[in-house]
This record gives structure tokens, C-alpha cells and sequence, in this order.
């Protein structure tokens, strides 16, 4: 088995197609009786001036500035990894949430994790887990489950 | 609600846009190194500027290269995402039945 290393992580871009109104989206995206299905289990708050993550025992996760808060299209947010200790000390990156309708009753949910040059133990950390977070959402929407992996 | 027609025309953009060698060298140039320009996508290439570009346009139908402006540039990102969608969607399902299947017979055998 060959594995190639993927050098520049500073910038990530995930996308999705999720058959949903951008306003069952948004909801799924910033409430946490949502979040905690297909977050790795984060209850996720958000407010237009703050982001928080709590993990299944309270536990602080996340405590970063909402950056700009435009129901149901566009959010973004600062992001500093509080759940592992070797990532939380390093810089804070940035996270934006689109939501574009395709006009067929389905959006594009596309994350972009970028401003990662001062976190690079974050950047190769979080990729998998964008993944991971981006299917289930859609399984969530779409089926009403999130399917064990 | 989820048509499975839909979800077929998705996977089948997918597939297709993979099944090409040129499309998964430049998807591999991606990974190797992310938000590269049509200008340092196509270097080293034995093509046409045009001929990437179709290349390209078909990676961004399938969802696998999403682009992002910035300035005059058009940057090219891997979008990971739908390989995980055909892996959740076909290579476990399988997979997870051969090896259920391994352990059934070891079962079997080990009882006799």
C-alpha cells in the first residue's frame, strides 16, 4: 500500500449536497439538540457573537467569536481545537459554513477551514473529521439518522 | 425526501468523473498540494489549457474539486467528500458482508 502526504492543509474545503431547505440546515447546524448527533457528539451553540462546544460531559470543546451570523446562508466563525490540549495552544483558524439552494429543493453546504498557517497539528487533525461531520449532517436531513462509523 | 434517482445521478457523476486517468491525476496533484491555479494545474501536463479545463469542469459537476476566487485567481480545491459518500455507499456495504461472512464460517468450523 503506497500513502502520499498532503503537504499544504492551510486552506480546506469540504462540500456536500444535502437534499433540505437552507432553513432546516441552518437549524441543524447551529442547534445543539441537532449537533450532538453528528458532531462527535458536541452540543453546538451559537450565537451571532459567540461559538461554543461542549462535549458529552460538559466539557469545553470550543469558545471562539461568530464573525458574522447571516441566517439561513452564511456563517462564520473562529476555531480553536479546546478538546485536545497539544491543539488548543496553537494560533486560531477560521470556519465558514455556506448554504446555496440549487433550485431543485436540495442546497450545497460547503465548510471552508482556512487562516490554518499558525495551527498546523489542527489542520492535519481536523480533516477526517470534517468528513465525518459533513456525511452524517447529510444522513441526518436526509433519513432522519445518523449511521454508526 | 431523498429520490433514488437522485441519488444514483450523484453517484454516477461521481464514477464517471473518476473513471478517467487524466481527472485522477489531477485530483492526486490536489492532494498533494491543495488550491493550485489552472496555470500550475496544467504544468507538466502532456495538454491543452483547454483540455484541463474540461477536465476540471467535469470534477466540479461531480462536487469532487470545488473553486474558490481570490483576486484575479481561481484557486482548485479537492472536496473529499463524495469519495466518502461512495465508500460509506458501496466498498463497506460489501466489504462488511465478506468479512461477517469469514467469521460465520470460522464460526462453523471451530463448533464442528
Amino acid at each position: 500500500m503506497t500513502t502520499t502526504t498532503s503537504t499544504d492543509l492551510t486552506t480546506q474545503v469540504f462540500q456536500v449536497t444535502i437534499s433540505a431547505t437552507p432553513e432546516a440546515i441552518w437549524e441543524a447546524i447551529t442547534k445543539p439538540e441537532f449537533t450532538e448527533r453528528y458532531f462527535h457528539g458536541a452540543r453546538v451553540e451559537f450565537t451571532p457573537a459567540r461559538y461554543r462546544a461542549y462535549g458529552p460531559e460538559g466539557e469545553n470543546w470550543g469558545d471562539s467569536p461568530t464573525l458574522e451570523f447571516d441566517p439561513p446562508r452564511r456563517l462564520v466563525h473562529a476555531w480553536q481545537s479546546l478538546y485536545d490540549p497539544e491543539l488548543a495552544v496553537e494560533e486560531a483558524s477560521r470556519v465558514t459554513w455556506e448554504i446555496e439552494p440549487q433550485g431543485d429543493g436540495s442546497c450545497t453546504l460547503t465548510v471552508t477551514h482556512d487562516q490554518l498557517e499558525g495551527a498546523p497539528k489542527t489542520a492535519a487533525a481536523v480533516s477526517g473529521g470534517w468528513m465525518t461531520i459533513l456525511t452524517g449532517l447529510k444522513s441526518l436531513l436526509e433519513t432522519g439518522e445518523v449511521r454508526a462509523s | 425526501m431523498v429520490t433514488y434517482s437522485r441519488v444514483v445521478d450523484d453517484d454516477d457523476r461521481v464514477f464517471k468523473a473518476l473513471a478517467d486517468p487524466t481527472r485522477r491525476l489531477l485530483l492526486d496533484r490536489l492532494f498533494e498540494r491543495d488550491g493550485r491555479t489552472l496555470t500550475e494545474l496544467e504544468s507538466g501536463l502532456e495538454m491543452t489549457r483547454f483540455g484541463v479545463m474540461k477536465h476540471l469542469r467535469i470534477l466540479e459537476g461531480a462536487g469532487l474539486v470545488v473553486t474558490r476566487r481570490a483576486g484575479r485567481e481561481k484557486h482548485h480545491y479537492l472536496n473529499p467528500v463524495p469519495v466518502r459518500l461512495i465508500h460509506d455507499r458501496w466498498i463497506d456495504k460489501y466489504t462488511e458482508r465478506r468479512v461477517s461472512a469469514l467469521a460465520d464460517l470460522k464460526q462453523e468450523l471451530e463448533a464442528s
